[in-house]
């Protein structure tokens, strides 16, 4: 969910009417946006989008489209989708960037003098589609270009790592390709991308003049764009061939509400794509898709005429024709997002606004009822507070040090835990696979709340099993210590004595051997016959391991 | 307050004060009331304090005197010799044995400190009692040490008992002063410190109980014990009246979890409104998790999902047929779902990369696919995980309240109507707002805004149509409902916490304070 930063009297403009914060907090649910925050000074407006499908909607450009559209019920006319004939300028893709960088899409945009404000939003849009939309660069990447020093025709072809120089964006000398991946800041972090292939990507221009090296940097030299330029290239490089041109198509209808003329460029391959070997960029991809009138209706729980859905949709931008029952909709070219009707059914539900929908209740009967894991477990947590237990509610994201090495248990069957490979923290690196731990850690911070401490916890826990098909088993697991000066083994047996004797369970203990207990004064719970859990007292070892000055002993059994 | 109900509230220790004060015209200070009354001096201290927040007595005199005391360094002076004594003694025992002592011999010895020693010596040789020989042996001239001899006398005049300063002359004082306890120096006879005495007097009120009060505390009980009710002598006691207003002493009782109790009343709201429970696992597949409610295996809506992922073993040994193949095909090409699907290579081995359960849907996901009953209600409450820095606001592992509602009925207005009564019934709230959202399995999706009576404003839930590609490779054919509650800022509030991270304290104390107030 991308979060943008626009400008009052920038969207006020693009609206081409002057407008109030309250108004434009009204309009956000047209965008799916939320007004985070709003500064009275600068008149800055911090926007959060949540549609991660409507990458369009992810600049002031975007945003203003949109609502201009769905005041005025029509759209603005982009011409340059529909030029014909050959275009201009060329950029000439090389044999082999099929397996590194395959797609380019770019076109010139001239007439519009880059104002401070304009330039910045530009650079966020380009940021946005390329971390949020491009997966940090990976899929789609964006360059800008001062369009006036470039010669045509452009290549966008492979080299060796020391083969090319040129001098980076922040940098004054030049340097490698190798040197920028070691050396330069946006070289170190987006090497990765890269890191599988000995030739790399770079667009030079006829004179041999270098534009980029992506999706890493700019050139200083041609792709500073500074304010007051008037001339401008836009690029787009990247793996996914819609995407890249979808970024082109939001970029170039940004460029061109701000007063910019528009001039596709051609991209020459040496191999086939879905849209050819010459394709003109910007390219409205979009398709006529026919919808049911009755399968929006049904959606919406509404009865529509197909006059009214297509005046809605033409609206919210689209271009439709309707028939009495269906409607022959497509999408406007800077969106990609119509996958199924009920894309549609939204998008009407939007125009319409949700408020204008009457809720009605869902007639049907069901039964309700708790699933015989939580109804047993509700049944034991009113007998251990009956006893006078309290209850602990714990995080169930810890350490190995928690989970193993504190309770003794390390090189025994027992220290095997589900862990996470990407650890953040190894405070929350494993799942815990037994409750007593988390009922010492509450001993160990609590030595100065009044005792007796009785405690206890039923809820889940995480056992490895090999056998499982995900490799492991979610348990309920109940668990109760004693904390006292004269806490001990006779004691917590009374209590698991009478939680078994009034859940009605046949139990037995086994005498035998578990390193977090004191030998001689620990258990094997055996439930109906079957291995369940443990009762005993803590060994000192343990206790001082959690730095626990408290005799204390516990019982876990897992049900079920 | 009427006299009588006072006196039978009364503890034993205020009578017996009180007793005391009444017979006596003026005051009384809290040393004469210990002789008074015999008790010990906390006891007095105690009924004073006791009846003075009652306003039957009062302060009435107020005095600080600096009393002089003996250490127990000055009571061994007082028994043996003090540092002056000592040396003139060791020197002049050792000439007797015609023998002599250094400065140095002296230092040996353990009786003193080196330092004590030292400033000894020297005021002796000051006050010419001693002098250096030849070769450094001491020796006694014979005169009197003014010093050793007032030190004597005042050391064996403040053995007697404390006694206040102004007792002795300048003087002595000063040498009081001079070998008394300050801080750096704590081996010395005297401690210097002021005393205050107090003096109580009855007020009218405590003069007009002192009639009424009970003969002595004999016949008087505090508990009444199984003997006096198997021969019946209770019938001759008195019970003490007690006061009641004191605060009773805590006790450890067992209780339930505040933060569990909020969520089991919310999981007795849902049972009550026909939603049937259901359960998963901690570990999940990505399939389950995410690709089969629709997010592409390359999409930035995965972001939004940031997983912890599972170390070992990393994947499942596999994903349950037919759905993964249905799965698989809605993502490349829609399948029969009426979508044109995300139109890339799928890839059946990430589908059974290992997580932990990133979020409460795919319960629900799981649920779809076990041709379950329509029309039907279900909701989980479930322990999910995400990859997010730790703070007040994002806990490690937290629950997610979500359901499903599926039947044939079910449309955008059904699911605006499960809203409201959400909102009814989960926050009591009459005033509600829908927003346009987004999730990426739900389509249409609605955000819900409520007004709390008590919290004004608050997003309650999202929710939303599951979309065709996720109900129809799970051979779902009906529409289906998907709702999500956020519940926690609500319960936090009732709990007065601040910190998300507080809904998991493992502070004992915390817990056994926390309550739930009613919102």
């Amino acid at each position: 969910m991308p979060t943008i930063s626009i400008f009052h009297k920038d969207l006020s403009t693009l609206l081409g009417r002057p407008t109030t914060i309250p108004e434009i907090e009204q309009w956000m649910p047209l965008v799916k946006g939320e007004i985070k925050d709003v500064s009275q000074e600068t008149g800055e407006i911090r926007v959060e989008l949540q549609d991660t499908n409507r990458p369009d909607l992810w600049c002031v450009e975007g945003i203003a489209r949109q609502l201009r559209s769905v005041h005025s019920g029509n759209q603005s006319p982009y011409p340059f989708f529909s030029s014909k004939g050959r275009a201009k300028r060329r950029i000439q893709v090389l044999q082999g960037m099929e397996a590194v960088r395959p797609f380019v899409a770019a076109c010139a945009a001239s007439g519009y003098e880059m104002t401070d404000l304009a330039l910045e939003q530009c650079i966020q849009t380009q940021e946005k589609l390329a971390d949020t939309f491009g997966r940090k660069r990976e899929t789609v990447s964006i360059g800008l270009y001062r369009l006036t020093s470039i010669q045509f025709p452009v290549t966008y072809g492979l080299v060796k790592p020391q083969e090319a120089r040129f001098t980076p964006l922040g940098f004054e000398e030049k340097m490698t390709l190798q040197e920028i991946l070691t050396l330069h800041p946006k070289g170190i972090e987006y090497a990765g991308i890269l890191a599988d292939h000995d030739r790399l990507p770079l667009l030079w221009d006829a004179d041999g003049q270098v534009l980029s090296f992506p999706p890493i940097i700019n050139s200083r030299e041609l792709g500073e764009v500074q304010v007051g330029d008037t001339d401008l290239l836009v690029e787009v490089t990247g793996t996914d061939l819609s995407m890249v041109m979808l970024a082109l198509n939001i970029f170039a209808t940004n460029l061109a509400d701000r007063g910019a003329t528009i001039e596709p460029l051609d991209i020459s391959y040496p191999y086939e794509t879905i849209y050819g070997t010459t394709i003109k960029t910007p390219l409205d991809m979009g398709h006529s898709h026919r919808i049911s009138l009755h399968a929006v209706e049904q959606a919406l729980g509404v009865s529509l005429e197909a006059e009214t859905v297509g005046d809605a949709l033409a609206s919210y931008g689209y271009q439709v024709k309707t028939t009495r029952h269906s409607l022959s909709v497509k999408l406007p070219p800077y969106r990609h997002d119509l996958m199924h009707v009920m894309d549609v059914a939204e998008d009407v539900a939007i125009t319409r606004g949700y408020d204008s929908f009457t809720p009605i209740m869902p007639q049907s009967f069901t039964v309700g009822g708790l699933t015989t894991q939580e109804s047993t477990s509700d049944q034991i947590r009113d007998l251990m507070v009956g006893f006078g237990f309290q209850e602990m509610f714990s995080n169930i994201l810890s350490s190995r040090q928690e989970w193993v090495d504190r309770m003794r248990i390390n090189g025994t069957p027992y220290e095997r835990l589900v862990e996470v490979e990407n650890v953040m923290s190894l405070s929350y690196s494993c799942l815990r696979p037994s409750i007593l731990p988390c009922l010492l850690r509450v001993e160990a911070l609590s030595p100065r709340s009044f005792y007796p401490h009785l405690l206890f916890e039923v809820g889940e826990i995480a056992r490895l099993d090999l056998e499982a098909n995900v490799g492991s088993r979610t348990l309920m697991s109940v668990a109760a210590i004693n904390a006292h000066p004269g806490a001990n083994f006779s004691e917590i047996h009374s209590y698991l004595d009478l939680l078994m004797y009034y859940m009605a369970w046949a139990y037995e203990l086994e005498p035998v051997s578990h390193p977090s207990f004191l030998d001689g004064r620990v258990g094997k719970i055996r439930l109906n016959g079957q291995p369940a859990g443990f009762i005993g007292e803590f060994h000192p070892e343990v206790l001082e391991a959690w730095q626990i000055n408290m005799p204390t002993s516990g019982f876990e059994f897992q049900i079920l | 307050m009427s006299s009588s109900t006072n006196t039978e509230s009364l503890h034993p220790l205020e009578i017996q004060v009180l007793k005391a004060l009444g017979k006596q015209e003026g005051l009384l200070t809290d040393p004469q009331l210990v002789d008074h009354t015999g008790l010990a001096a906390s006891q007095v201290s105690m009924a004073v304090g006791w009846l003075l927040t009652k306003d039957l007595v009062s302060l009435a005199s107020e005095k600080t005197t600096t009393y002089v005391s003996l250490t127990e360094v000055g009571t061994q002076f007082h028994q043996q010799a003090s540092p002056l004594e000592w040396i003139v003694q060791s020197v002049k025992s050792a000439a007797q044995d015609g023998t002599s002592l250094t400065v140095k011999n002296l230092q040996t010895s353990e009786t003193f400190q080196p330092t004590e020693l030292s400033r000894a010596i020297g005021l002796l040789k000051k006050e010419e009692a001693i002098q250096l020989a030849t070769g450094g042996a001491l020796e006694v001239t014979g005169k009197p040490s003014p010093t050793s001899d007032r030190l004597r006398t005042l050391l064996n005049r403040v053995y007697e008992g404390p006694q206040p300063i102004t007792d002795f002359s300048p003087d002595e004082q000063g040498t009081l002063r001079q070998y008394s306890v300050k801080r750096g120096n704590t081996q010395e006879p005297f401690r210097i410190d002021d005393h205050t005495e107090r003096g109580y007097r009855l007020t009218p009120a405590g003069h007009s109980l002192i009639p009424h009060l009970r003969d002595g505390a004999a016949e008087e009980i505090s508990q009444l014990t199984p003997e006096l009710l198997k021969d019946g002598s209770w019938r001759n006691r008195i019970f003490r009246k007690y006061s009641i207003s004191l605060r009773p002493p805590r006790l450890a009782v067992g209780r339930r979890h505040p933060y569990r109790e909020f969520l089991d009343s919310v999981k007795h709201k849902l049972t009550s409104m026909g939603f049937q429970e259901m359960r998963g696992e901690l570990v999940e597949t990505e399939f389950w998790d995410m690709d089969a409610l629709y997010m592409p295996q390359f999409h930035p809506a995965r972001a939004i999902h940031d997983v912890y992922f599972v170390k070992e073993p990393s994947h499942a040994k596999s994903i349950a047929e037919p759905f993964l193949s249905q799965v698989a095909q809605a993502h490349r090409d829609g399948g029969n779902t009426g979508s044109k699907g995300w139109n890339y290579q799928y890839d059946q081995e990430r589908a059974k990369r290992l997580v932990l359960r990133s979020q409460g849907t795919a319960v629900s996901a799981r649920t779809l696919a076990t041709n379950p009953h329509v029309p039907g209600k279900f909701f989980s409450i479930a322990r999910c995980f995400r990859y997010d820095q730790v703070d007040a606001t994002h806990a490690t592992d937290f629950f997610q309240v979500e359901g499903i509602v599926l039947g044939s009925d079910i449309n955008f207005r059904t699911l605006l109507g499960l809203l409201k009564l959400f909102a009814t019934e989960m926050a009591q709230a009459k005033e509600i707002r829908f927003f346009p959202a987004y999730f990426p399995f739900t389509e249409p999706s609605v955000e819900l805004h409520v007004r709390h009576p008590k919290l004004g404003w608050m997003e309650l839930g999202g929710a939303g149509l599951f979309r065709s590609e996720v109900t129809v490779p799970l051979g779902v054919s009906v529409p289906v409902i998907a709702w999500g509650l956020g519940l926690d800022r609500m319960a936090m509030i009732a709990l007065g916490i601040q910190d998300i991270r507080d809904l998991f304290t493992s502070d004992l104390e915390a817990v056994r304070s926390m309550r739930r107030q009613q919102l």
